[in-house]
Parts: C-alpha cells; sequence; structure tokens
C-alpha cells in the first residue's frame, strides 16, 4: 500500500511530467492547435472591446464595422483550426493575415481621426486622450498575430524525425522553418516589446484621464517600461530570457489580473452600478484593458519558453 | 449659392431657416422646386462668428424687442428662441426625444388640451428616419413611449448626470444615460465628436452638436436652393383670388423688397410666426391672415422648465460634459393618483456661471457677498430641471403690441397665464426632482421656476374653427400658404420639441413633392397621407450608425 | 478705477484670527489657477473677445457723472469687491452702461416696466430716494451698513419712501434686473472665473476629465478657506426676495434649457 506521500509525490510526478510535456511541445514548437484556440479566444474578448468602443462611437464610417466581423470570423476559424485540420490552418492563416491588415489600416484611420479632431495635433494630448484610441486597433491585431503564429507551427502530432528532414531539406534555415519547430524567441521577445508599449502607454493615459486617482494607477504605467526593457534585453542575452523575462512577464500578469479587479470594482461603484451595467462597462474603466495588458505578460512568457534562433 | 431675384416667381419662399425651414428648403430644394428662404439673422460661420463664451453669446438669440405679460409672464430671447440660420437648433441643448403616442391624443384620454389630426404612427417613421439624418446619440433601448434605440451611442455622464443617475437608482427610477441627444458621439464625415466643452447653447463650434444649420442647410444650397439672411419678412401679401403671392421683407440695409412666390411657408415659430400672420392683415383677413377661427396666436405654450440645484460635499464642476446628457421620462404619462393631468420629464442641464449666477438670485434671493460666496461654491453645486407639460389655454397667447421694430414692424406681446392643471404639475415635478437631488446625496436643494420651450399659437386641427392649419401644415384659409414649425404643436407632451419638428417638416415637405404642381394652381385639398421618401435625406446619412434595434 | 473713494475698509473676516483679509490679487478657493493664462488653447475669435473685455473698459456713455458714481456705490454693494486688489477689480458699471448705452436688451420687456434705460433712471432716483429717508444723505454718502440697509429694503420690496417711483414700476423687477445685470458683469470677466474655478473657453480644446469633480491638467484642486462677512454687511443672508405675490413669480432667465 502506497503511502499518502507516496501517492502524492507520484501525482505530483504525473503532474510534473504533464507541464514538461507541454513546455517541451512548445519549446519544439508543437503547440499550433494550443495557439490556434487561443487566437480564437483571445479574439472574443478584442471583438467584444472594439463592438463597444465603435458602438460608443455610433459606427459613424462602415469601415467601423469591419474589425467587429473579422473577429467573429476569427474566434470561429481559430477554433475549427484547434481541431488541427489542414484546411483550418489554411483558413486560420488567411483570417489572421486580413485581420492584421485590418488592424493597421485601423490604426491610419485612428491617427486621422485625432488629427480631425479640434485642434488636431496642435493640442495632441487631449485629442490623444479623447480621440480614438491610438494603438487600440494594433493591439486588436494581437489575436491575429497568435493566429498567424499558430498557422505555421508545425502540427502537435508531427514525427520527431520532421525536424531532422526538413533541415536537411533547406540548407540553412528560413523564417517558416524556424516558426516550425519553435525556434523564434527573439520573434516573440521583440513583439512583446512593442505590444506592452502599446498597452501601457494606453494605460498611461487613460489613468492620466482618470487624474492618477488611485496611486495603484501608476503600476502598469511603471511595469510598461520594465517589461519592454527585460524583452529587449531577451533578444541579445540568452540569460536575460530564460531567468527575467519570465519573472518580469508572471508580475505583469499579476498585476493585469488585479487590474482587471480593480476595473470591475469600479464598474460596480459607478452610479447606476450593476443596474445600468450595460453603460457602465461602456463608459466605467474599460473592463477588457488590464486583460490584455496581462496577455503581454503572457507573450513574454512564451517569448522566454521559445527556443532561441539559430545563430 | 444660387440666387434668385425678388421679380423671379419661385415654387416656395420659406420664412425662416430654423429647424423645420432649414429640413423643408433642403427636402423641396433636393426635389427640384424652386426655393428660397428668407431668415431674418446672419448666415453663420461657426468658426468666425461664434464664440466659445457665454455673455458674447447673445447674437444667437431673439433679442429683438417683445412685449411680455400675463400672470406668469415668460422670459423671451436667450432660453427660447434663436435668430440666424439653424434658428433655434443653434443653441438648443440637443435633447431629442420622441413625442409619446400618448401625447396625440391627449384630449381623448385626459379630457384636457386637444387632440392632434395625426397620429404617433403616422410621425414614428420620420422620427426613426431624421434620427438618423440629425443623427440623434442615445441608448440602444429607450424604455418609454414607444419603445426605440439610437443610432448613434450613448455619451459619457458629467458630473450632473452623475447625480441624477445616482438619485433616480437609489429612489427605483429608469433612468436614461448618455442621450437621447442630438450630438455625434463619434465623428460622421467631416463632423467631429463632441470634445465635452459644456457649450452647447453657446452655439456649437465643434460642429458635434446639430443644427439645420450644419445637417440639412448645405445639402439644400447644393441642390440649388437659396438662404437669404438678414432678411426681415414683414407681411405676406394676398391677392384678389385669395391665394397668396409672395413675401414682405427688408434687407440688411433696411430696403423693402418683395419676393414672388408660387407658395409661402411660415417657419417662424411660435412668436414669429403668429406675428407676421397678424401683421399680414388685409381685407377680408382683417384678424389675421388665415386667422379666420381666431386662434391664430392662442393656444401658446411653454413648458414648466423648474431648475433644482443641489450643492454637494465633492466637486462636481457641472460646466464640463453637454448639458443635456442624461434624462428620465418615467413621470411622462398621466397618473390619476397624481391629481392633473399629464406629467413631466427630468433632464440634465448645465448652466454656465451667469446663468447660475441667476439661478442663485432667484433660487436663494443671493446678492452682495452671499452672491460672491455661493459663486465660490460654483463646483459643488449640481443641476437638474423638470421638463412639465403646461396645457394649451386659448388665454395664453401671441398678438400685436403698439411698440413697433427697428424696422417699424408691430413686436409681439406674449400673454401667459398658469392653470390649475400646470400649476399642480409643476409642484409635483418640482418635488419629485428634489427628491432625485436629496437621494443624490446633496446637502442643500433650491430651486428656481422657469420656462423651456415655446410652441403652438398656430396650432394644427382637423376643424377650421378651432385650428389655423390642417395635418399637412396648410393653412385652413389659403390653400397656398403653409405654416410648418413649432408652433403647429397642439400640445407638446414633456419631451423637447425640436426633434418632433424637424420629423413634422420632413412630413409635410413629403406631402408638398407628393402633390407637385397642384399646390401651385389649385385649391382642392388631397388629404391622402403620402409614402415617406427616403431618398430626400441628406447624401451620406443613410449607412451610418447601428442597425436600428426596434 | 474702483471707487473705493471714500477708501472705507470692508473687508471679509478671518474667523480664526478676527482680523480683516487683506485684498488680493484673487480670492476664490482656486490659488493660482488662471483661465488667461490658457488663451493659446482658445480659438483666435474667443481670445480676441474675452481680451478686449479684459484689457479695454467701455467708457461710461449712458449715464451721467451723478449717476456714474451713484451706479458705482450701488454696484459695490451688490457685487462687493473690497477683497480683491484694486488694480483686480471688474468694472461692472462700465459693462452696465456700455448695454444701455448699446441699448441692447435680453429679446424682452414685462409689460408693467418700462424700457430697460429708463428703468435706471428711475431705479436710480428711488435709491437715492431711500438713502435720503433712511439717513438724510445721498446713496454715496452713506456707509457701508447704511447702504446694505436701502438695498436690502429693495430686496425684500419694502421700500415705501419711494413708492412714486414704484407706482411706475415693479420694485421687484427692477431688484431682479439690476443683480442680474451685476452678475452677469462680473461672471462674464476671466478673474472672475478663475475665483471660482470655472474652466473658461473650451474650444478647440475640451475636457478630459468629466467625472468626479476631477481637475484638468492645466484647472487647479481646491483649497478651501473660511472667511467671514464684513460686520457691516447684510448680504450674506439667503432669503428669497420678497413682496407681494404676483410680483414675486420670477422665472428664471438664463439660458440653461
Amino acid at each position: 500500500m502506497q503511502s499518502f506521500a507516496e501517492q502524492n509525490r507520484s501525482a505530483a510526478a504525473t503532474v510534473e511530467g504533464e507541464f514538461q510535456a507541454i513546455y517541451d511541445d512548445i519549446r519544439e514548437g508543437r503547440f499550433e492547435r494550443g495557439l490556434a484556440l487561443m487566437a480564437g479566444l483571445s479574439s472574443i474578448l478584442s471583438g467584444l472591446e472594439v463592438g463597444y468602443e465603435h458602438y460608443r462611437a455610433g459606427y459613424g464610417n462602415p469601415i467601423m464595422y469591419s474589425p467587429v466581423l473579422l473577429s467573429g470570423v476569427l474566434t470561429g476559424v481559430g477554433i475549427w483550426a484547434s481541431f488541427g485540420g489542414k484546411a483550418g490552418r489554411k483558413a486560420l492563416r488567411i483570417t489572421s493575415a486580413i485581420t492584421l491588415l485590418d488592424s493597421v489600416t485601423g490604426f491610419c484611420f485612428h491617427i486621422r481621426g485625432i488629427q480631425r479632431k479640434p485642434g488636431g495635433w496642435r493640442i495632441p494630448i487631449v485629442n490623444i486622450v479623447m480621440g480614438p484610441p491610438i494603438f487600440a486597433p494594433l493591439l486588436f491585431g494581437t489575436s491575429a498575430y497568435l493566429g498567424l503564429l499558430g498557422s505555421y507551427m508545425r502540427r502537435g502530432d508531427a514525427p520527431e524525425s520532421d525536424n531532422i528532414a526538413a533541415r536537411q531539406g533547406a540548407i540553412g534555415t528560413n523564417w517558416k522553418q524556424e516558426l516550425r519547430e519553435g525556434r523564434f524567441q527573439k520573434h516573440v521577445a521583440a513583439v512583446t516589446v512593442f505590444w506592452s508599449f502599446f498597452s501601457g502607454f494606453e494605460a498611461c493615459y487613460s489613468h492620466y484621464k482618470n487624474n492618477f486617482k488611485y496611486k495603484v494607477q501608476w503600476t502598469p504605467v511603471l511595469l510598461t517600461p520594465v517589461l519592454m526593457a527585460t524583452a529587449a534585453a531577451s533578444i541579445p542575452s540568452r540569460t536575460v530570457a530564460k531567468k527575467i523575462l519570465p519573472a518580469v512577464s508572471i508580475v505583469t500578469i499579476a498585476n493585469g489580473s488585479i487590474g482587471f479587479y480593480y476595473h470591475a470594482r469600479g464598474i460596480v461603484r459607478r452610479p447606476g452600478g450593476l443596474k445600468k451595467w450595460i453603460y457602465n462597462v461602456m463608459y466605467g474603466p474599460p473592463i477588457f484593458a488590464p486583460l490584455l495588458f496581462a496577455a503581454c505578460g503572457t507573450l513574454g512568457l512564451l517569448a522566454s519558453i521559445l527556443r532561441r534562433e539559430p545563430k | 449659392m444660387r440666387r434668385f431675384r425678388d421679380t423671379d416667381e419661385v415654387d416656395y419662399c420659406i420664412v425662416g431657416v430654423g429647424s423645420a425651414g432649414g429640413v423643408l428648403l433642403q427636402r423641396l430644394s433636393r426635389a427640384g422646386f424652386q426655393v428660397v428662404g428668407i431668415e431674418a439673422g446672419p448666415f453663420w460661420d461657426t468658426e468666425r462668428d461664434w464664440v466659445s463664451d457665454e455673455k458674447g453669446s447673445h447674437q444667437l438669440y431673439w433679442t429683438d424687442l417683445r412685449i411680455t405679460g400675463g400672470e406668469h409672464p415668460l422670459s423671451l430671447g436667450e432660453n427660447n428662441s434663436g435668430k440666424g440660420v439653424g434658428g433655434g437648433s443653434v443653441h438648443w441643448a440637443a435633447f431629442a426625444p420622441r413625442f409619446h403616442p400618448s401625447d396625440f391624443r391627449v384630449y381623448t384620454e385626459d379630457g384636457v388640451g386637444a387632440d392632434w389630426p395625426i397620429s404617433y404612427d403616422d410621425l414614428k417613421p420620420y422620427y426613426e428616419l431624421l434620427e438618423r439624418e440629425i443623427p440623434i446619440a442615445g441608448p440602444a433601448y429607450f424604455p418609454w413611449g414607444d419603445p426605440h434605440g439610437y443610432p448613434y451611442g450613448p455619451h459619457p455622464m458629467g458630473g450632473v448626470g452623475n447625480s441624477l443617475i445616482r438619485g433616480c437608482t437609489k429612489l427605483g427610477i429608469r433612468v436614461s444615460a448618455g442621450g437621447p441627444v442630438a450630438i455625434l458621439s463619434g465623428s460622421r464625415g467631416d463632423r467631429p465628436h463632441c470634445i465635452y466643452r459644456g457649450f452647447c447653447i453657446q452655439g456649437c463650434k465643434v460642429g458635434a452638436k446639430a443644427s439645420t444649420l450644419i445637417t440639412h442647410v448645405p445639402n439644400a444650397l447644393e441642390s440649388g436652393g437659396e438662404v437669404r439672411d438678414c432678411s426681415m419678412a414683414s407681411r405676406i401679401e394676398l391677392g384678389p383670388d385669395r391665394r397668396v403671392k409672395g413675401v414682405h421683407y427688408f434687407d440688411r440695409e433696411g430696403r423693402e423688397h418683395f419676393q414672388k412666390a408660387k407658395a409661402v411657408i411660415v417657419s417662424g415659430y411660435a412668436i414669429e410666426t403668429p406675428r407676421l400672420l397678424l401683421n399680414s392683415a388685409c381685407p377680408g383677413f382683417s384678424a389675421g391672415l388665415a386667422n379666420s377661427s381666431g386662434t391664430l396666436g392662442r393656444y401658446l405654450m411653454a413648458q414648466a422648465g423648474n431648475v433644482i440645484l443641489g450643492r454637494f460635499d465633492h466637486l462636481v464642476r457641472l460646466y464640463k460634459a453637454p448639458p443635456a446628457h442624461a434624462m428620465t421620462e418615467e413621470f411622462y404619462e398621466t397618473d390619476p393618483k397624481r391629481g392633473f393631468a399629464r406629467g413631466f420629464a427630468i433632464q440634465t442641464v448645465g448652466p454656465l456661471p451667469i446663468a447660475f449666477a441667476k439661478q442663485m438670485m432667484v433660487a436663494k434671493g443671493a446678492w452682495g457677498w452671499g452672491m460672491r460666496r455661493v459663486m465660490m461654491d460654483y463646483n459643488h453645486w449640481s443641476s437638474i430641471a423638470v421638463l412639465g407639460e403646461i396645457l394649451p389655454w386659448a388665454d395664453n397667447r401671441v398678438e400685436l403690441a403698439s411698440e413697433t421694430d427697428q424696422f417699424g414692424i408691430p413686436v409681439a406681446k406674449v400673454t401667459f397665464n398658469l392653470h390649475d392643471n400646470d400649476k399642480k404639475l409643476i409642484e409635483f415635478g418640482k418635488n419629485k426632482v428634489m427628491e432625485v437631488m436629496w437621494a443624490a446625496g446633496a446637502e442643500d436643494v433650491v430651486q428656481e421656476d422657469r420656462y423651456a420651450h415655446l410652441v403652438g399659437a398656430s396650432r394644427m386641427g382637423s376643424d377650421p374653427e378651432t385650428s389655423v392649419v390642417d395635418r399637412f401644415g396648410r393653412t385652413h384659409d389659403i390653400a397656398n400658404l403653409f405654416v410648418c414649425d413649432g408652433s403647429v404643436l397642439p400640445t407638446q407632451g414633456s419631451a423637447n420639441p425640436g426633434l418632433t419638428i424637424q420629423a413634422l417638416a420632413a412630413r409635410t415637405a413629403d406631402y408638398l413633392i407628393s402633390q407637385g404642381d397642384r399646390i401651385f394652381n389649385s385649391n382642392s385639398r388631397d388629404m391622402t397621407q403620402p409614402p415617406i421618401r427616403y431618398n430626400l435625406s441628406p447624401p451620406g446619412t443613410f449607412w451610418k450608425g447601428m442597425p436600428r434595434m426596434t | 478705477m474702483n471707487g473705493a473713494s471714500t477708501g472705507r475698509k470692508s473687508l471679509p473676516i478671518d474667523p480664526n484670527t478676527h482680523e480683516p483679509l487683506p485684498p488680493v490679487r484673487q480670492p476664490g478657493y482656486y490659488p493660482g489657477y488662471s483661465t488667461l493664462a490658457q488663451q493659446t488653447f482658445w480659438d483666435a475669435k474667443t481670445r480676441s473677445v474675452i481680451l478686449h473685455r479684459v484689457n479695454h473698459t467701455p467708457p461710461i456713455r449712458f449715464f451721467d457723472s451723478e449717476q456714474a458714481a451713484l451706479m458705482k456705490a450701488v454696484c459695490d454693494r451688490i457685487i462687493p469687491q473690497d477683497d480683491r486688489d484694486p488694480a483686480y477689480r471688474i468694472p461692472i458699471v462700465n459693462y452696465i452702461d456700455e448695454r444701455l448705452h448699446e441699448d441692447k436688451i435680453d429679446g424682452f420687456r414685462y409689460e408693467n416696466m418700462p424700457a430697460d434705460r429708463d428703468v435706471y433712471r428711475l431705479g436710480l432716483q428711488a435709491i437715492d430716494m431711500l438713502a435720503q429717508d433712511r439717513g438724510g444723505l445721498r446713496f454715496v454718502n452713506l456707509d457701508a451698513r447704511r447702504q446694505d440697509e436701502v438695498l436690502k429694503s429693495i430686496h425684500d420690496g419694502n421700500a415705501p419712501a419711494a413708492q412714486e417711483i414704484w407706482n411706475h414700476m415693479s420694485i421687484q423687477r427692477f431688484w431682479k434686473g439690476l443683480v442680474s445685470d451685476c452678475a452677469s458683469a462680473y461672471y462674464s470677466h476671466p478673474w472672475a472665473w478663475d475665483e471660482i474655478g470655472f474652466g473658461g473657453p473650451a474650444y478647440p480644446r475640451g475636457y478630459m476629465r468629466l467625472e468626479g469633480g476631477e481637475p484638468e491638467p492645466w484647472e487647479v484642486d481646491e483649497v478651501r478657506y473660511e472667511w467671514q462677512t464684513p460686520p457691516d454687511s447684510l448680504s450674506d443672508v439667503y432669503e428669497p426676495a420678497g413682496g407681494d405675490s404676483e410680483q414675486k413669480g420670477h422665472p428664471g432667465q438664463g439660458g440653461t434649457h
């Protein structure tokens, strides 16, 4: 009869083994299904956010419907691709590419929107704070980006030899092959730098709009440069990527989660509270924004797990 | 812009290019008619003429002399009539709710006031159309009257709206946050969205708040219509065939002109419309043109607009955000338990310092050091207003005074008295709003009597004995003379009249267009309602905004 | 430019020290706040209108010198400015004079009231009659307390010594018109906006912090202090203007909706 301790140990070993397997899969680039699912699910969040943000603005330009529609499509395709079919993969790649294009287009429109506000770029602070959120369209592209990555990765059940065979086929390496094999740590680290900048910038001006009424509102603003610096340092330095980046990323995820709680609380505490929940979700603290900030942490974590590109 | 000559006999001459006049001008010229709009005030260049300043915006209002009297005299000008292209829509606070279905049958339901010759359903498609053309921002579901949603999303709250919402929520009163207002919550075409500066009633320099000056008049000019500004109409000329021939007016240099027209539409609002018709008295119509019924100038209505001011311990800064951004119509309909007919709405207002000082003078009796002290607390006060339905009474009327204006035209004399039902309604309404203000957490609550909006005085009806115009705005007496503005309203509900006036104008325009030349050469009346035309909206207004929810 | 001709002191009192608070450049709870400092963020037209208001005090053209002196004394009690540094007092009388000189009206006249110009001519006569009745002196020569008594009797609608004037016009409407005009003149000035913490012109730059009374980055937080009304004043009591009920009904005028 096994003792409890032994049972626990073996259970722990199993769990540990599971984690190890997932970890290995990620390192080897065998998580295309997981990534597709992530793309699909995160697209629900960004779709909801862009949906209500554009609703606030009355869909004054028909193009404002495009991200809402695309995020719905991306959700469907992401889930489809997570079943591992070839067609799903292909569809995910196309949808993600279109969505990324849409997000860049949106970015241009938002810049134009700020420019067209009274005073335009002559009063940049007020118009950035009160105009269309400048980096929101690029943040919206996050899910599509994940989807695109997923669509290029090798399949979770790809044979071990796939690696070598492919290597032999292609003298030298190309980016596609590296993606397939999960060798794109630097790449994801670089992306983390950009995305945490966008997200941190939004936190900065939104909290500025709120006059930094609560001290805690400074935390994402202060954390952003740290995450950016760490992720940037991870590009040249393997040590930073392996040792410091995960820690900072986890702090970021925790910060985002706490922010989510505070934002939810802020919504409940608004005049009308839950009785006017739709209105208060729209005009209270943006409920999904801290989650997007946490997503930057997740991206950093992903970077730290991945293998580095060969020199 | 096209310029007609006085000697050109245009199809329509519209007197007054305001809320109704702007829409009519746009519709009729788009349909291919030759139309001139004669406007007493200037054609605004918003960047050059308007200021972001309370005192400096006086020019937007009709500040020429009028005499006011009666037991409860109305103050005129500043808060209820505009001068210049866009008219009152230039300085409205832009609340744009629809009337309720019950408003159209007040007499049938409550035995007071009057019934309209049309029903809510006749006007509903025009409400929907104009809400999109203007457009209106508001909640996706507005629960009162005929429940509906708005094409643009609601606005964020300012300090005043928050106190209304807090108070109402505490008392279990449903409240609408962020609209319905004719202010863009998102940009549309060249019009930027609101910058929440709080100067709505000083004229929106931003272009976010709708006025016909920016929503309809530009398309009217593109379609060949003419706006003749700084032209004060003095008299409508009647021919021996009992058809009108055109309009006499003074230009900006004070020279008199006569514009020939096949038909005339008067859109001068509740004071100037009856004034012009009374001043056009002639043999056969000695009591005023189209006044065989004797009701011209009568049944003038203002809404009760008591402002309730509450002082809060925390800062409110009520000058931020549009004055109009939250409201409730929970008390709109008749409730027999209250002991009076009809009801009221509760709405946010946002007085700037001068208006606020005057309110403190009336509400608290402030002057001297007391005025200085209470004004230093300006940022601690919040302000919520009653918008109460005052019924149409024959003795509330517009007449001509013995004084004349700068052109020598007799000015209007306005008489206004509150009746028993009105007094009860006001008393109940202001107490209810005070209750809301206390519930919101105010530590001092005072109130000021005041009135808002002016409608009636040339009302529409089926019976030529008791009304001036028919259901399409055509005067009962003269086949080619129309009235289309707030003065045709038989009752006023507790909704701000702007949207209804524009919807009525679009409906009248559809009628005129469907009648074609018959208006110009026949005295017969076709009373069938024409189908609504969706192809006459200003371009670029169709595919914009949310799909309608209801 | 302020009359303070008699040099009399009628200053608010610090409740802690019981000493008069010395006149300052900017009273109110927003120290250092200046709307004029934001003028680069205003549109050109608004800037020119406001700067003209601040930099060009209109000359007295409607009132004669005696009337002007009396108006000055009256306005000094209706909107007292003794707590302001004399260089930062707002020329209320000049703005009222300008309106009357240009004969600008609000768009209406009560049927039982003369035209605005006559209202002021008659009203000033009435004030001097009341002053004579009370102290045998012209209003300008009364002390602050007596002046407030005269004005309060009009506020209360109980000033029989000038009944012959009130037979021509309503005492309440005269009072409300006078206080309205003074308040409109004073609170149209940027210095008054700074005093009460109003944001001033706001185009093309609007507001960001709409809720919770939060100040914009260029506004300042409220810093309250206690002050007592000068002991020789009667105007710190809030009671609605009195008089017979028919005339009392004075609906608001300032545009709100």
